[in-house]
């Protein structure tokens, strides 16, 4: 039954395709969002919002844009509030990367090993402008020009480091992703 | 080299350390007084063994801070740097006395100095590495910090271009 429905999946309309009305209520315009989601398509709706609220990022951090990050773990800005909870245990239960900055070449290959490792669905958020292009290391010898020859990228979070706010949103946008994604 | 550089007069404890070693070695080295407590000792590579035992027995510079090496493509040479410190000498503390040594591109050589200072062991592997300079009698000249897949030739040469982008240039 629940792998009929997995095949139908991509036919029908993707959750959220829907837009609502001007003048609506917000929380109207929500409920009405969630109550059709749901009914259209409950299996997907069911497994993106598992997903959504449980993104466990690996403990990586390849350079400094890390500080950045530990304060957008710490109190003050608190991104468990939005589902983001940093797992300091295996990184089999991980399903989101947020690459910290620099990758060296030397470090290349240990991060698509971690990438690798992990179960699917995983997300990848380049976080800072080495991640993203190389940054100020753009033409050294050993650190890469960006890590989206490596490992899929699905946010680029700009900045150097990235306020802890642009993190954070750059959270909110890939859950946005997650939502309206079909699931595999 | 050395006439290049603007001289100071040295510190009285410099002073002391640089008529130890002319006294001593003579024509062997040429010591250059770069600040007041900043002595260069320029050696060839058969008196730097020697000079380094002898900084360390009879001047007490117990340590060897940093290893470092410069390429001097025109001369087809190689510059090899070592920075010595002292902590049980008290009137050394601000004294930096460092060994020069140069040698040829082609036969980059150099004696280890590990046996005399064994805090040089990483920074030894380091210019092996990124300069490709042989140090003869380091137990474990191995790759330290590059990739493990490193096949170009050592990036800190001048010679060294970036593959890719700048590739023609």
């Amino acid at each position: 039954m629940v792998a009929q429905e997995l095949e139908e999946a991509p036919k029908k309309p993707g959750p959220g395709s829907k837009s609502d009305g001007p003048g609506l209520n917000i929380l109207v315009g929500k409920a009405r969002q969630v109550i059709q989601e749901a009914i259209v398509d409950p299996v997907t709706y069911l497994a993106n919002w598992g997903r959504l609220y449980s993104l466990w990022p690996v403990h990586l951090e390849t350079a400094c844009c890390s500080i950045e990050w530990g304060a957008v773990s710490g109190p003050r800005f608190d991104a468990e509030r939005y589902g983001i909870l940093e797992a300091f245990g295996s990184l089999r239960q991980c399903d989101l990367i947020v690459v910290h900055g620099t990758v060296t070449r030397k470090m290349a290959p240990r991060l698509r090993w971690i990438y690798d490792q992990m179960p699917e669905p995983k997300w990848v958020i380049a976080m800072g402008a080495c991640s993203i292009t190389g940054g100020v290391y753009f033409d050294s010898y050993n650190v890469l020009p960006g890590v989206d020859q490596l490992v899929p990228v699905d946010v680029y979070v700009p900045g150097c480091p990235p306020r802890p706010e642009e993190l954070i949103d750059a959270f909110v946008l890939l859950q946005d992703k997650i939502r309206k994604s079909n699931i595999r | 080299m050395s006439g290049a550089q603007a001289k100071q007069e040295p510190s009285p404890r410099a002073h002391e350390l640089v008529n130890s070693l002319n006294s001593t070695f003579g024509q062997m080295v040429s010591v250059t007084v770069l600040r007041p407590n900043r002595i260069r000792v320029q050696t060839d590579r058969a008196n730097l063994r020697a000079l380094a035992t002898f900084a360390r027995d009879m001047l007490h510079f117990d340590h060897c801070t940093n290893v470092s090496g410069t390429d001097f493509p025109k001369d087809k040479q190689i510059q090899i740097d070592y920075h010595l410190g002292s902590i049980d000498g008290e009137d050394l503390r601000s004294v930096i006395l460092g060994l020069t040594c140069r040698v040829p591109s082609d036969d980059a050589k150099l004696p280890s100095l590990i046996e005399i200072f064994p805090s040089v062991d990483l920074h030894e592997r380091e210019t092996y590495e990124m300069l490709g300079v042989t140090f003869e009698g380091h137990p474990e000249l191995a790759r330290l910090l590059l990739p493990e897949d490193w096949s170009d030739i050592p990036p800190m040469l001048k010679a060294y271009r970036l593959p890719g982008r700048l590739e023609g240039e």
